[in-house]
């Protein structure tokens, strides 16, 4: 049965490739779309859950205030620890990417604060404002920084993404499906002679139809291996790119799809393949 | 022109059960009741056919073009179905077989059509491999099995020629080994001499001549009368949807042939 599907590929080889290609292009898009969103997906993640809150101290606090003023925000139930960061040592860390002007600029440019991490199970958004608030109150306390409106737009971004994507989905899985449908019609005209015997010998159904559902699976897999690859070399690309500049300052690494992904991708992309093949059998082999 | 054993074997191979009914070997191997067929209301093309055929006969089906021949041929390896009526093939009713049942009785079945029907870019060996191949056999016993088919319609060591390439006489003979390779009981042949001259289309009878000398039964429809005259056969006639025996041979038709039969 394979060995005949194999000689039925052979013979439109021109009309075949093309049509893997196309395939390929479609899932390639298909694929880009799910890739970036995973990586929207990971930074939403690492930036987006209130886990962090920024508490500018106002200037001229002393050290005493500082210090009771950092072990009452530790004492709080959503917070799990509260840090200390003098001006100097904002400076530094800021610095540590190796820019030399934020390295020697005057440490009076970098204000001293109390960084708080938040209990992650514990914090809703509302709570955190809520927390926000009441630190605000307090005299030392210049400015809280909630990081709120940057987490509300990636959110929103995200929402939008994954709308847009499954639109993109949409319409790539029925290009996918016709393609291949034309394609194995194509290829059944082409064999309608051959057809037309086997039925004559006393071919059953499933022996008449195995090497065209056969050939949609593989032009569909073909298509979508072709796809997963391509990604993946263009993903090596734009990843040392990406590393060299954006990636040291946001302390984020791009993920590449995970290969449960990239197995379902080629595993539907020949089930889809199959699906567009039987539909071709159904309207071409009747009668 | 060799031939290594009688054909005669009929495997039921169309019960989907494959219970094996030994009373089938002693009843005639094909038998019509009350066939009809009709594509157009107004003009029917079959209309109460009654039909014996026995083990091993060879039958012509004559008749004028248009008579239905083809049809009724058709309705026999299910290419379409009675509109009434009851076809037994060794016993069994096959007028109303489910599809899946369809495959096994034509597995039982060889066909050879005037228009040859065969896969032009497929070789010979092939063309007549293809009918074991839908069987499942071994690629061994389908090598040495489509060798003998060859050989018997005298193509012997032709196996590897693209069948585009051969002359009429010569693809008519390949149909005709693809029609026996399996050794069916019965060998349906439509006009298979009508695409070719006179003399190639005896050496074609002969051959059928041959097949059913080792024990196949063959129907053989034709309008040429040349080949009635030269074989002396049982001869059925369809004239308006009815068969009629012609025992006398082609004497015995009267008028009922001059309407339609042309002489080659
Ligand atoms: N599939 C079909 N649909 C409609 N009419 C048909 C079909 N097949 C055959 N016929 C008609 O049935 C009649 C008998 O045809 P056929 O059996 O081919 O005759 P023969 O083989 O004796 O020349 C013709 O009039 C033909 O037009
Ligand atoms: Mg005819």
């Amino acid at each position: 049965m394979f060995e005949r599907a194999l000689k039925g590929l052979r013979q439109q080889l021109g009309t075949q490739m093309m049509s893997v290609a196309t395939v390929a292009l479609a899932l390639f898009c298909m694929a880009g779309a799910l890739l970036v969103l995973e990586n929207a997906g990971a930074m939403v993640r690492r930036w987006g859950a209130p886990v962090k809150v920024t508490v500018f101290l106002a200037e001229g606090a002393t050290v005493d205030q500082v210090d009771s003023l950092r072990r009452a925000l530790a004492a709080l139930p959503e917070v799990e620890e509260a840090r200390y960061v003098s001006a100097a040592e904002a400076r530094q860390s800021l610095g540590a990417g190796g820019d030399r002007t934020v390295a020697t600029a005057p440490v009076e440019l970098f204000p001293a604060t109390i960084e708080l991490r938040l209990v992650p199970s514990a914090v809703s958004a509302e709570r955190v404002a809520s927390v926000a608030t009441r630190v605000r109150r307090i005299p030392m306390v210049a400015e809280v920084e909630t990081y709120r409106g940057f987490t509300e737009r990636l959110r929103g971004l995200l929402v939008g993404g994954r709308a847009a994507a499954g639109v993109i989905a949409l319409g790539v899985l029925l290009c996918v499906f016709a393609v291949v449908s034309n394609t194995v019609r194509m290829s059944l005209a082409a064999r309608l002679r051959e057809i037309e015997v086997l039925r004559l010998v006393g071919a059953t159904r499933s022996y008449i139809r195995g090497p065209f559902l056969i050939e949609g699976a593989m032009l569909g897999g073909a298509g979508a291996l072709v796809a997963v690859i391509l990604l993946g070399v263009v993903f090596a690309m734009v990843r040392v790119q990406y590393e060299v500049s954006l990636g040291a300052v946001l302390g984020l690494h791009p993920v590449f799809l995970p290969w449960t992904v990239l197995a379902s991708l080629v595993l539907g992309g020949s089930m889809l393949g199959a699906l567009g093949s039987a539909a071709a059998l159904r309207r071409g082999l009747q009668s | 022109m060799g031939r290594s054993r009688v054909s005669n074997n009929f495997r039921p191979h169309f019960r989907p059960d494959g219970h094996f009914d030994s009373a089938a070997a002693h009843k005639p191997i094909l038998v019509l009741e009350n066939v009809m067929k009709v594509f157009r209301a107004d003009a029917p093309v079959l209309r109460g056919v009654d039909l014996t055929i026995e083990r091993g006969e060879f039958v012509f089906v004559t008749g004028p073009s248009g008579a239905g021949k083809s049809t009724l041929l058709k309705l026999i390896y299910k290419a379409e179905t009675v509109d009434d009526g009851r076809i037994l093939f060794c016993g069994r009713d096959i007028a109303r077989l489910t599809e899946d049942s369809v495959p096994h009785l034509r597995r039982n079945i060889g066909v050879v059509f005037q228009d040859f029907r065969l896969v032009p870019y497929w070789t010979v060996f092939e063309n007549v491999a293809v009918a074991l191949q839908v069987m499942g056999l071994p690629p061994r016993v389908i090598r040495s099995r489509v060798a003998v088919a060859l050989e018997r319609v005298g193509l012997d060591g032709r196996g590897d020629e693209k069948v585009s390439v051969l002359s009429g006489g010569e693809q008519q003979r390949v149909t005709i080994a693809r029609a026996i390779v399996t050794e069916p009981a019965v060998v349906l042949a439509d006009e298979p001499t009508g695409n070719l001259d006179p003399v190639l289309a005896l050496d074609i009878l002969g051959l059928f001549e041959e097949i059913n000398e080792g024990g196949t039964t063959v129907i053989f429809a034709t309008h040429d009368r040349t080949l009635l005259e030269v074989s002396p056969r049982r001869l059925v006639v369809i004239d308006d949807g009815r068969c009629i025996e012609a025992r006398a041979g082609l004497a015995g038709l009267g008028g009922v042939l001059d309407h339609g039969i042309s002489i080659n």
